[in-house]
């Protein structure tokens, strides 16, 4: 058949078809694919990010349409990395990615909140009152007080204005101010890095006015006090792409994967490039699988495997083999070649503080702080020297605070490491031993508590006589039990010996086999030696969170020295724990601080004052006796945690806000009425006690914090260690806490703080809380202010994981009545100026501060501390006690002042870290780029400061990291001091100026700046230490160098002049709560640790319920096999963990993963999704640290001594938590408490909390 | 149609003026009669009950239920779509819906905001406001009972707008409803079962399970309208909440 019939002779069908019939060409109306294109077309895309203090800070674009955000994605568009060497992208996770759901979510704080009880009052009072006047009637009429404050968390909000809101905050503060003064209005926020510029909004308000800038990486546990302590420097890392750069990587206690999410693709390509990786985590973890080996240790015995491997390491490459990398590392960056004073003690000899040149006859020729330098034995000469370098160069004088290898008269020195070849005997030298200590959960073994070991010594003259010293070199091995053929006991001659710390002993200790540890111990120390110091060590929280956290990091920390890791490209100390590096710090100090208008500001350590004020000190259960060394020297070591705390505030060592129970701002009218400056006043009336601390009084009224702002963050739902506490005491309301406070235990009471047989429920007057999502914080507030989200405002955000600065912007107006936390600030400032005039004017206001780190007052007490409250010595502000200085408040300006860079800038100028420089330049370029006020009054003529862009502005502007004119200035002011020129460092970039839409555009590589010790350059990724080893910088120590030795009195009491093995500390809260009330169900005392998550960011996410849907749907605890099994729980089964804090109910994952003997509970799940009741308590089953309770370490109260010296967030007690147990049983009866709530307090009965469960 | 307005300030939050406007609401109710009586009355009783009240009291309660309980969240696509990537395009959608009608949003609220919804419909003629109103019937259907099993009174309102959109709930829309996770508290096996995951299951069928979202998703992106299409297209309002899928809590 032809088809001639069906063939078209005159058309063609536009229909053709082609490829064998397989595709047809139509010319249909194809607009309905139209509605695919679209989905994908936006508005806009805007770059932002995330500020979860996840460390993460990735870029990504936001896309909006009408107005509406839709979605986000990665950005891709970092800065290219050099040859050989992978780039940052791609970052994000599944969190970042999910985030635009919050912005529109139920969960969403749409309008101002009020406490309806609260209101009612306030407007029944304003009907005839002025704002002070009528805020005053409330709160100090007990019975209106206590109606409002004693349902916090029970519901009960109303909507109110802005207007109304912001002036009862007003009018709450300048009440406070007026009535007890201005250091009794605290504000907590966390983490500047993540959004520098909210963070300032607040901060900057609290400084103008006085209050209170509560500390939180110290708080949180993210600070490691080992870092400060050994390097003088809060916490320096390397960036995540210098993992790439390592030949071996110890994660250790550090889940990478899990939580470290973008930067875990480094870790992956350095493997592949060839790097070998050891994981050290008691759990099965996500980061157990990268590793080629894992150990799994017995939680918190970390120091016990790190001294193990330091044995093996002195041993195999220092003593029987000497590394020549390692031993001229350890030589010139180390105190390693120090003399120290050996004392008898109770016929023994221990190590006392290191030789100064002061100790020798005409000081050594030093005239300026001889007490504060440091000596040692040249090996050429064999004269004692004194090296450059040491804290007493830094101040005084210029040009000799360096670590060249010079000695002070300007010839090189080679400085001897041990006294061995040049010795006049042998000593036997007493080490505490603390691993004897006996713990119903963890191994001890039955060694000494004083174990002698044999060290070389010489004999030296001093100016007081004649005196047995050694070198830190010497010691430090001893205290390893490093046997070097010098005879005497507790050396190990073999890894086998049971002697601490080899091998064989800490294999008893922490379950690690010791082939493995010596196997790990050879591969970190080998690859050092071959790639001169590039191993690393990863580690993060799980290791920080431990009472003895110093000995974990320090034993790494030691490590790393001993093979001269630490300031070399792909070696170091990597810990990530928390966003805190603010990058452009020097810049945002002053806008965050309100430096620009008066110095100082007031910040507190957060954790000595929770602990005080949420009255966890009253049911202490550590005796200062347990943590006590047996070779203590002698000195004021009664009494209990608090005393020391209290000592310390005396000294000047750590801050303490509200500091006076009198007002500070009636305190320079009195001095001047008596004739005398503010200083010298209140030392006479301190001494005389017509002044007194208010930390000696923490339950009087007139002492408590009376105001409290909470912003970006959650500290009741998520940080809260103590969490039961902080709402008995410090709120007032229904709680958990199950335990007895030491007037009921009849135990022994602290001896410098008074003690009060009622402890005060309910602290605040006023809690209030911005944020966009209604937390565990809000739901507990006074007044809940609905913020913008981080799509809905302009700010500013780096981290410690890459070099980069990048921008949150506003993709879209913040949805309902939100607004920026800097929108929110200005509108407070506005209120209480409006209000203010009622009580306040300008003000004198006497500001006491501790002794600060990298000042010359740090230089305090250079030998044995002395307590003028004892008559030891006299009371002198900034030496033996807080420094005092006067500052003047315009309180009815104070908006005013905010909106204005204040004059201070061009009269005193800018710093950090001890670096001064001019800010003139900077400053009159800001009246350009941000205008300048034209308003009248006080302000008029001053650089704007009015939107969120123009403080980004101001602080990009005043920083060295983005100005690079500023950052050669700061290089060159540091060159006098070193008397080495380091401004090439930054000279190609000087012209380099990053504004804020330079970051909109695309993130910007920081400019290195003298603020931190790596760089960031073509060569090198930032890498910590980096310009302290290779521009001899001194770290920031009292020797200039690595600190191993801690020679200061308490540190010598405490048992920690060298590192050690201490187990965990009992904080027996099992006994007494243990069988308090059966169910029936067996229990069993498990070790309670909360890690990071993975389907949040601390408790951000974990209330949206699709992420929570990828878990269990709630709230979970982790336990294994073998401990459910024990009694009678299976998967998924409702239990309840508690013990004398408080209880939590959860549902249990049982699972393989778990170490027996451990609980993990994921911090930080909120209890306001799916959390029922707990049996325990009858109150909803509480947040992780329900359970926890902050227990305080005198050795991180140190103040005034050089590297142990006060400095916000990087110095001070930390928020430990790890060392806490629990006991775990099936729930019988879950109960939601879906009740209506009836009346006020009713302790111990089962209360709804509306808002919960949900 | 009056009463949708009604409707809409009743489920605003109480203020001043609402309460003042008490007579007004109940003399239009009255008057448009639209409603059936059973309703009619418990409408009437709501607005006595906000008008009467104390102001703050008031407030708290609705505070309390609409913006801090998620189950009752008046923002229609919470239940329709959650936290989920779909309800930023769904907004946009419905945004457009008002624009195309001739209206820009002047509070500071989101398009699915409920009474901000039933304004719009209001100013509709009846059979497309009704027709409007009957979109998200199964929400409002899913509200009321939540409300009743509170014993609120504003559980009126919402009977009423179940009445206007003679919402008739299908045997499997009816069965979805029921199979809620909303169980008992107290009731340990119902809870397990609430929370019990869904087995994955690969191949064949498997594109059935990917749940409401993606559905809802899916029957919005098919329905919508091509660009230059809309006004020659429509008939009536365009459909902006899927009532094939089930509301979430």
């Amino acid at each position: 058949m032809s088809h001639f019939i069906d063939r078209l002779k005159y058309f063609r069908s536009t229909k053709e078809a082609f490829s064998n019939g397989h595709g047809i060409a139509t010319n249909e109306d194809r607009q309905w694919e139209d509605g695919y294109r679209q989905r994908w077309q936006h508005d806009k895309v805007v770059r932002s990010t995330h500020g979860a203090n996840c460390t993460g800070s990735c870029s990504w674009k936001i896309y909006v349409k009408g107005g509406i955000v839709t979605w986000e994605t990665q950005q891709t568009d970092y800065p290219r990395t050099r040859p050989d060497l992978p780039n940052h992208e791609p970052r994000g996770c599944s969190r970042g990615a999910s985030y635009s759901w919050y912005l529109y979510s139920g969960n969403r704080v749409k309008y101002p909140l009020i406490r309806s009880r609260l209101v009612r009052h306030w407007r029944e009072a304003r009907k005839t009152l002025a704002p002070v006047a009528a805020w005053k009637s409330i709160v100090e009429n007990p019975e209106k007080r206590n109606d409002y404050i004693q349902v916090r968390g029970h519901g009960g909000f109303v909507r109110a204005t802005w207007d109304e809101v912001t002036e009862i905050i007003g009018a709450a503060n300048a009440y406070t101010a007026k009535t007890y003064g201005p250091d009794r209005v605290i504000g907590f926020s966390p983490i500047p890095a993540m959004s520098m510029v909210s963070y300032a909004a607040g901060s900057r308000y609290l400084s103008l006015l006085g209050g209170v800038c509560m500390s939180f990486y110290d708080w949180y546990c993210d600070l490691p006090p080992s870092s400060p302590q050994t390097w003088g420097e809060q916490t320096d890392v390397p960036e995540s792409a210098d993992w790439y750069n390592a030949g071996f990587i110890i994660l250790w206690g550090s889940n990478v994967p899990q939580t470290r999410t973008p930067d875990a693709h480094f870790y992956t390509e350095a493997r592949y490039r060839g790097a070998k990786s050891a994981v050290i985590c008691p759990d099965y973890s996500e980061a157990a699988k990268f590793g080629d080996i894992w150990l799994s240790v017995k939680q918190g015995t970390d120091a016990a495997l790190a001294m193990a491997m330091g044995h093996v390491i002195l041993t195999e490459y220092h003593v029987k083999r000497e590394v020549p990398y390692f031993r001229d590392y350890v030589r010139q960056y180390t105190d390693m070649p120090l003399l120290v004073r050996l004392v008898s003690q109770n016929g023994k000899l221990v190590p006392d503080r290191l030789l100064r040149a002061s100790d020798f006859d005409a000081s050594l020729g030093e005239t300026n702080n001889a007490e504060w330098k440091t000596v040692g034995l040249d090996e050429v000469s064999g004269k004692i020297v004194v090296p450059n370098g040491s804290i007493g160069f830094r101040w005084g004088e210029q040009g000799k605070w360096n670590i060249e290898e010079k000695e002070s008269g300007g010839n090189p020195t080679k400085l001897r490491l041990s006294l061995a070849d040049v010795k006049d005997e042998f000593a036997e030298v007493a080490f505490p031993y603390f691993g004897n200590i006996a713990h119903e959960h963890f191994t001890h073994t039955n060694h000494a508590s004083v174990l002698e070991r044999r060290v070389p010594v010489k004999r030296l003259k001093l100016a007081d006589g004649e005196a047995i010293v050694a070198t830190v070199h010497d010691l430090f091995l001893a205290n390893y039990g490093v046997d070097r053929g010098f005879g005497g006991g507790n050396v190990a001659a073999s890894f086998d010996d049971d002697t601490p710390y080899t091998p064989a002993w800490a294999e008893k200790i922490t379950g690690v086999t010791r082939d493995k540890i010596v196997q790990v111990a050879r591969e970190f120390a080998t690859n050092a030696e071959k790639t001169k110091g590039r191993s690393m060590v990863i580690i993060g929280a799980a290791m920080n969170h431990w009472y003895h956290a110093d000995m974990n990091y320090r034993g790494v920390i030691n490590m790393l020295v001993m093979c001269g890791c630490v300031g070399q490209s792909g070696g170091g100390w990597s810990h990530y724990v928390g966003q805190e590096k603010l990058r452009p710090q020097a810049g945002w100090a002053p806008l965050a601080f309100g430096l620009d208008w008066s110095r100082p500001s007031r910040q507190q350590n957060s954790t000595s004052f929770f602990y005080l004020h949420s009255n966890q000190w009253r049911y202490e259960t550590l005796d200062v006796k347990e943590i006590l060394s047996p070779t203590a020297p002698p000195g004021p070591w009664d009494g209990t945690i608090i005393d020391y705390n209290m000592r310390s505030i005396r000294m000047g060592w750590l801050p303490a806000y509200p500091t006076l129970t009198q007002n500070s701002l009636e305190i320079a009218g009195k001095a001047a009425a008596a004739g005398m400056e503010a200083p010298a006043y209140v030392a006479k009336s301190l001494k005389s006690g017509d002044l007194e601390f208010a930390w000696e009084d923490p339950d009087a009224p007139r002492n408590y914090p009376r105001n409290l702002f909470v912003w970006r963050s959650n500290l009741l739902g998520s940080s809260g260690k103590g969490h039961e506490y902080f709402l008995k005491h410090l709120l007032g309301t229904s709680h958990g806490v199950l335990g007895k406070d030491l007037g009921e235990e009849g135990r022994a009471k602290p001896t410098e703080v008074r003690w009060h047989d009622e402890a005060p429920r309910g602290k605040l007057d006023l809690l209030v809380t911005l944020d966009f999502r209604m937390s565990t914080t809000c739901v507990y507030s006074d007044i809940v202010l609905p913020t913008a989200t981080w799509y809905e405002k302009n700010d500013l955000n780096t981290s410690d994981m890459h070099p980069f600065i990048h921008p949150l912007t506003n993709a879209v107006d913040p949805v309902w009545e939100a607004k920026s936390d800097w929108e929110i600030y200005k509108a407070i400032a506005k209120a209480f100026s409006r209000v203010a005039p009622e009580v306040l004017g300008v003000e004198k206001d006497v500001v006491l501060t501790p002794i600060m780190h990298d000042a010359p007052a740090e230089l305090a007490q250079a030998f044995e501390p002395k307590d003028w409250k004892t008559g030891a010595c006299e009371p002198i502000p900034g030496k033996t006690m807080p420094a005092v200085t006067v500052v003047e408040r315009d309180y009815p300006n104070l908006y005013k002042r905010f909106t204005a860079l204040g004059p201070l800038m061009e009269k005193v100028g800018n710093g950090i870290k001890g670096i001064a420089w001019k800010t003139e330049h900077e400053v009159d370029a800001l009246k350009h780029l941000n205008g300048v006020v034209t308003e009248e009054g006080p302000t008029k003529g001053m650089a704007r400061i009015d939107t969120d862009i123009d403080a980004a502005e101001m602080l990009l502007m005043l920083a060295p990291e983005t100005n690079g004119e500023v950052a050669v200035k700061a290089w060159a002011a540091l060159s006098k001091t070193t008397g080495r020129d380091h401004v090439h460092l930054a000279a190609v970039k000087e012209d380099e100026k990053i504004r804020f839409r330079d970051v909109v555009a695309q993130p910007r590589k920081i400019i290195s700046a003298p603020t931190w010790s790596g760089l960031e350059s073509e060569k090198v990724c930032y890498n910590a230490g980096y310009t302290n080893v290779h521009e001899l910088i001194p770290w920031r120590t009292l020797s200039g160098r690595q600190q191993l030795y801690q020679d200061h009195l308490w540190m010598r009491a405490f048992g920690e002049g060298f590192c050690v093995y201490r187990p965990p500390i009992d904080l027996k809260a099992i006994k007494g709560v243990q069988g308090l009330k059966p169910n029936g169900e067996k229990e069993i005392v498990l070790n309670f640790i909360t890690p990071h998550q993975k389907w949040g960011i601390h408790s951000t996410y974990t209330d949206n319920l699709l992420m929570l849907t990828l878990s269990r749907g709630g709230p979970i605890v982790w336990l294994s096999e073998t401990d459910a099994r024990k009694v009678g729980i299976v998967d998924n089964d409702w239990v309840e963990a508690y013990n004398a804090n408080g209880a939590l109910v959860a549902r249990a994952v049982v699972s393989q993963r778990m170490k027996d003997g451990t609980l993990f509970m994921y911090h930080a799940q909120e209890k306001i999704v799916n959390v029922p009741g707990s049996e325990m308590t009858g109150q909803r089953g509480g947040i992780h640290n329900s359970v926890t309770r902050a227990v305080l370490k005198p050795t991180h109260m140190i103040g005034g001594y050089a590297q142990l010296a006060y400095g916000f967030n990087y110095y001070g007690t930390i928020g430990t938590n790890r060392d806490e147990f629990v006991v775990i049983r099936k729930l019988r009866k879950v109960d939601w408490l879906e009740r209506p709530f009836k009346g006020k307090q009713e302790p111990a009965a089962r209360h709804n909390k509306p808002e919960a469960a949900e | 149609m009056k009463t949708l307005k009604v409707l809409s300030a009743l489920l605003t939050y109480p203020t001043p003026e609402l309460q003042a406007a008490a007579r007004e609401l109940t003399a239009v109710l009255r008057s448009e009669a639209i409603l059936p009586r059973s309703q009619l009355q418990g409408v009437i009783e709501l607005v006595d009950d906000i008008a009467q009240r104390d102001l703050l009291d008031a407030q708290e309660r609705y505070v309390l239920l609409f913006d801090r309980t998620r189950s009752l969240s008046l923002h229609l696509f919470e239940h329709v779509h959650g936290e989920s990537r779909d309800r930023g395009q769904a907004m946009v959608d419905l945004m457009g819906v008002y624009a195309d009608a001739g209206y820009e949003t002047t509070a500071s609220e989101l398009p699915d905001f409920l009474p901000m919804f039933l304004e719009f419909a209001a100013t509709r003629p009846a059979a497309e406001a009704l027709e409007l109103v009957g979109q998200p019937g199964h929400v409002l259907a899913a509200l009321r009972e939540r409300l009743a099993k509170r014993g609120s009174p504003y559980e009126a309102a919402f009977a009423a707008l179940v009445a206007l959109a003679k919402v008739k709930l299908d045997s499997a829309q009816l069965a979805a409803l029921r199979a809620e996770p909303d169980p008992e508290p107290d009731d340990l096996e119902a809870l397990d079962a609430a929370w019990e995951e869904e087995e994955v299951t690969f191949g064949p069928g498997a594109a059935a399970q990917c749940g409401v979202d993606g559905l809802a998703a899916k029957i919005r992106q098919g329905r919508r309208p091509a660009p230059g299409l809309e006004n020659a297209h429509r008939k009536g309002p365009a459909t902006v909440i899927s009532t094939s899928a089930t509301p979430r809590t």
